[in-house]
């Protein structure tokens, strides 16, 4: 067995065992992950693999979802299919809206392709409120998850392995189809579409098909949250999701399969953990995607790459200090970033500023962060962020010297190397 | 017995002791949308639901234990929502309030009914302070949601009242709103409202909800209809360019808007909104003992007088606050099913009125305020120098609307 073998071994047994160590809040995040992860990984086979560019994907999302929701509320409750099943629902939904929306959108490629999967996917999201019967309006349309199979489906826990069978198998599929020789076509297709053309293939029904495959399996992970919420509602068909998928897949990697999958999983625990500490958690996603695309424009799965590569060119020993620097300078950068924009963001909100006026002293009432209370107008408060920001810009000014030297050091020696074998060429 | 043994009995007999004396804190819980575009409403509950569960605290808490009020933001969806309620069950929250929009409410309300259905003996109430839609307290109530806000029947109707007793009504009302549950409630509310108004609906609208940016075609459909009152559940950006469109071309015509104290509303609209009506459930400058004491402890908490939502979700929690007072701990714990059947009967008298439950819908029966806006106001809104002049309070008898048919409430026995 190969490393990565026992990684993805190591990675479904311990999924596995999660629900054991884990509150059912906690759980239902774990639930959420795997959607995303699902939902991004099938954005990724037609943004990363076929390079089209979808700014829309949310509508096949949501059409799943709600093709699940009407299964689920099917004969008079009892549902279509066993709740197990549901997501073929799902499945249904978005793949037949995929095919309706792809066949107009892949006649173009390039950004007129990704207007018009926008602008499909605001046509839903504009009409979806006015046919309330299909909808649901803005209450949305609720339902039930039947027991079914022996499993009443009732807890958190059930719903897990569920939602964790669902994912595995498509991520399965999802990844074989890179191996087929449809797959390979699909590279093509990112590649070179004229040339594919020239060799004989239909490169329009060629793209129809992935577009169809990558919504088939938005409406899997649809479905699954419908599964899970018991509820669709139109917001689904927001912008807002479609630019969830696509800042997930770029953060995680675009052009590794595990890239978008561990994007998405850690964005959604992002939002989750954070969301409940900060009302700023969306500047700090923000801020966190651009220093991605900044620093990084091969995402987290890139950045994993990249040391994998410096270890076998440096060695281990030597890269050591390096990690270590970049960490340390990683952490002092977003602490002291984040304790600047909290306090900014109490300082400057309405109440603190209605309190200050208030204050008959005159003074600036004392702010409580991090279980301190800091005095805004003391100079010591603001200077707790500027040592932070200070100290981490000069550990990775020594992390990149750090990493220079490695160069010159690999440089050196590779000259040294040359000058005391004798060329081949004399 | 060795020595160590005693001690770890001892130790273990500690803790069970201290298990006992000292049970879990009561949990509250508020999930709204606390971050993003729409967050101004849902920070405005909150501070609702921090003053409240200040003010239990300071009056000994609940059980002998201060209570605890944990925040989750939705992420301004139905979907977060559903997630957030998962963690705060987890967390051990049996007190659940929401208000800002109907569809979050919608989600909370039928998940906590599944979720109560599921968990027999771990029920979680829900306390809707503001999610107005009809159907929440119709074909969708049940036994563990209470709506503590008005409805679009309750506030037509007052205002309704009161401009006719102003003399500023007229015969001819415009009806627009949105095109979404609550503009559908608003716009059966101001047709309903017709026979005892005196008036007649010249023509009614249904426009997008918050997508509009020119609202010219649709003031030229009220110029032409030579309406004297535009009735309108409209709220944010919709109410805003509506009234600035009708200032611009000119038209002479008073509005009954249910909106218009969100903050923000008057420094917008500027001198358009002078003469136009509102139904709120509360004004501070209400002259009373009881007002004057929540204002000032209000203002003192949170920086800023009581205005918009923040009384509706004050006084909600409040009246489950009074409830609570005669709820006994069982086992330590609270018994949510005995808190709800406690919460039907419960009374408050608010600043403004007394203030009830109605067992049939779970419906609070509450008293409203009816205001114009005015420079001779006691308190200004958003830094300008114009505010809502208080007209007429009704009790809540006088403006209740009845119980729906559709509702069918399943009680536990």
């Amino acid at each position: 067995m190969k490393p990565v073998h026992i990684l993805l071994l190591g990675i479904v047994l311990a999924l596995l065992a999660l629900p054991s160590f884990l509150t059912p809040g906690l759980v239902n995040a774990a639930i959420q992950m795997l959607i995303a992860a699902l939902f991004a990984s099938a954005y990724y086979l037609l943004c990363g693999q076929a390079g089209m560019l979808s700014f829309g994907h949310a509508a096949y999302f949501g059409m799943g979802a709600f093709a699940t929701i009407h299964a689920m509320n099917a004969i008079g409750g009892t549902g279509l299919l066993p709740t197990p099943l549901m997501p073929l629902a799902g499945a249904i939904g978005g793949g037949a809206f995929g095919f309706f929306a792809g066949y107009f959108s892949t006649k173009r490629t390039g950004t007129y392709f990704a207007m018009i999967t926008l602008a499909i996917a605001e046509l839903v999201h504009a009409l979806a409120p006015h046919l309330k019967a299909l909808f649901g309006g803005e209450a949305g349309v609720s339902a039930t998850r039947m027991p079914a199979w022996g499993f009443t489906f009732g807890s958190t826990n059930e719903v897990y392995y569920l939602t964790l069978a669902w994912v595995a198998l498509c991520l399965t599929l999802l990844y074989l189809y890179t191996r087929t020789p449809l797959g390979r076509l699909t590279l093509g297709l990112r590649e070179n579409t004229h040339r594919l053309r020239f060799l004989g293939y239909n490169t329009h029904g060629l793209a129809i098909c992935v577009f169809v495959v990558s919504a088939m399996f938005s409406g899997v992970a649809g479905g699954l949250l419908v599964v899970s919420n018991e509820a669709a509602n139109y917001v689904l068909f927001d912008a807002h999701l479609s630019a969830s998928v696509v800042l997930n897949t770029y953060i995680g990697g675009v052009r590794v399969f595990l890239g978008p999958i561990l994007g998405a999983s850690l964005m959604t625990f992002f939002g989750y953990a954070v969301s409940d500490l900060t009302q700023s958690w969306l500047l700090y996603q923000g801020a966190l995607f651009v220093l991605v695309m900044m620093y990084m424009p091969n995402g987290l799965a890139g950045l994993f790459g990249q040391i994998g590569q410096w270890r076998s060119r440096f060695g281990l020993a030597a890269l050591i200090p390096f990690v270590l620097l970049a960490l340390g300078a990683g952490l002092l950068v977003g602490g002291g970033g984040a304790f600047a924009i909290e306090m900014l963001q109490r300082f400057l909100s309405q109440d603190y500023q209605a309190l200050a006026s208030a204050n008959a002293a005159g003074t600036w009432p004392p702010i409580r962060l991090f279980k301190h209370d800091w005095s805004p107008a003391a100079p010591g408060t603001w200077l707790v962020p500027a040592t932070l920001l200070t100290a981490g810009a000069g550990l990775a000014v020594l992390a990149r010297q750090w990493l220079r030297r490695l160069v010159q050091r690999e440089e050196s020696n590779r000259a040294a190397a040359e000058a005391s074998v004798p060329g081949d060429a004399a | 017995m060795k020595p160590y043994r005693q001690i770890a009995g001892g130790l273990v007999a500690m803790y069970l002791g201290t298990g006992m004396a000292l049970a879990a804190p009561l949990k509250f819980g508020i999930i709204d949308t606390l971050s993003g575009p729409q967050s101004s409403t849902g920070q405005l509950y909150r501070n609702a639901m921090r003053f409240v569960v200040d003010h239990i605290n300071s009056n000994g808490g609940w059980n002998g234990e201060p209570v605890q009020l944990l925040e989750y933001d939705n992420q301004g969806g139905p979907a977060g929502a559903a997630d957030k309620l998962k963690a705060a069950i987890s967390d051990g929250v049996q007190i659940v309030g929401q208000g800002a929009s109907s569809a979050i409410s919608a989600q909370i309300s039928e998940d906590v009914r599944k979720y109560n259905m599921r968990n027999p003996g771990k029920e979680v109430v829900f306390i809707n302070m503001g999610g107005d839609a009809l159907e929440l307290t119709g074909e969708k109530c049940h036994f563990h949601h209470f709506r503590v806000s008005g409805n679009a029947p309750v506030k037509i109707k007052a205002m309704v009242l009161t401009m006719k007793e102003e003399g500023v009504l007229g015969t001819k009302v415009y009806s627009i709103n949105q095109n979404y549950s609550w503009g559908q409630d608003m716009e059966q509310a101001i047709v309903d409202a017709a026979s005892f108004g005196g008036y007649a609906v010249v023509e009614k609208t249904l426009h997008d909800t918050n997508k509009i940016q020119d609202f010219s075609p649709y003031v030229a459909k009220i110029a032409a209809s030579k309406a004297e009152t535009v009735m309108t559940g409209n709220w944010s950006n919709d109410l805003l360019l509506l009234m600035k469109a009708s200032k611009a071309a000119g038209l002479k015509v008073r509005f009954g808007a249910v909106f218009l104290d969100q903050p923000g509303n008057i420094a917008n609209a500027g001198e358009v909104a002078l003469g136009h009506y509102i139904a709120h459930t509360f004004n501070a400058e209400h002259a009373s003992p009881e007002s004057e004491k929540f204002v000032k402890d209000f203002t003192a908490k949170m920086g800023h007088f009581p205005q918009f939502i923040e009384p509706q979700g004050t006084w909600g929690m409040m009246l489950v606050a009074e409830a609570l007072k005669n709820v006994k701990a069982e086992k330590g714990v609270l018994n949510v099913n005995t808190l709800a059947k406690t919460l039907e009967t419960t009374k408050i008298k608010s600043p403004l009125g007394e203030m009830s439950m109605r067992a049939a819908d779970h419906q609070a029966q509450l008293p409203f305020a009816v205001s114009v806006v005015s420079k001779a106001a006691k308190y200004k809104q958003d830094g300008t120098d114009m505010g809502f002049k208080l007209l007429k309070v009704y009790r809540a008898e006088e403006i209740a609307s009845p119980v729906q048919a559709s509702c069918r409430m399943q009680r536990p026995n």
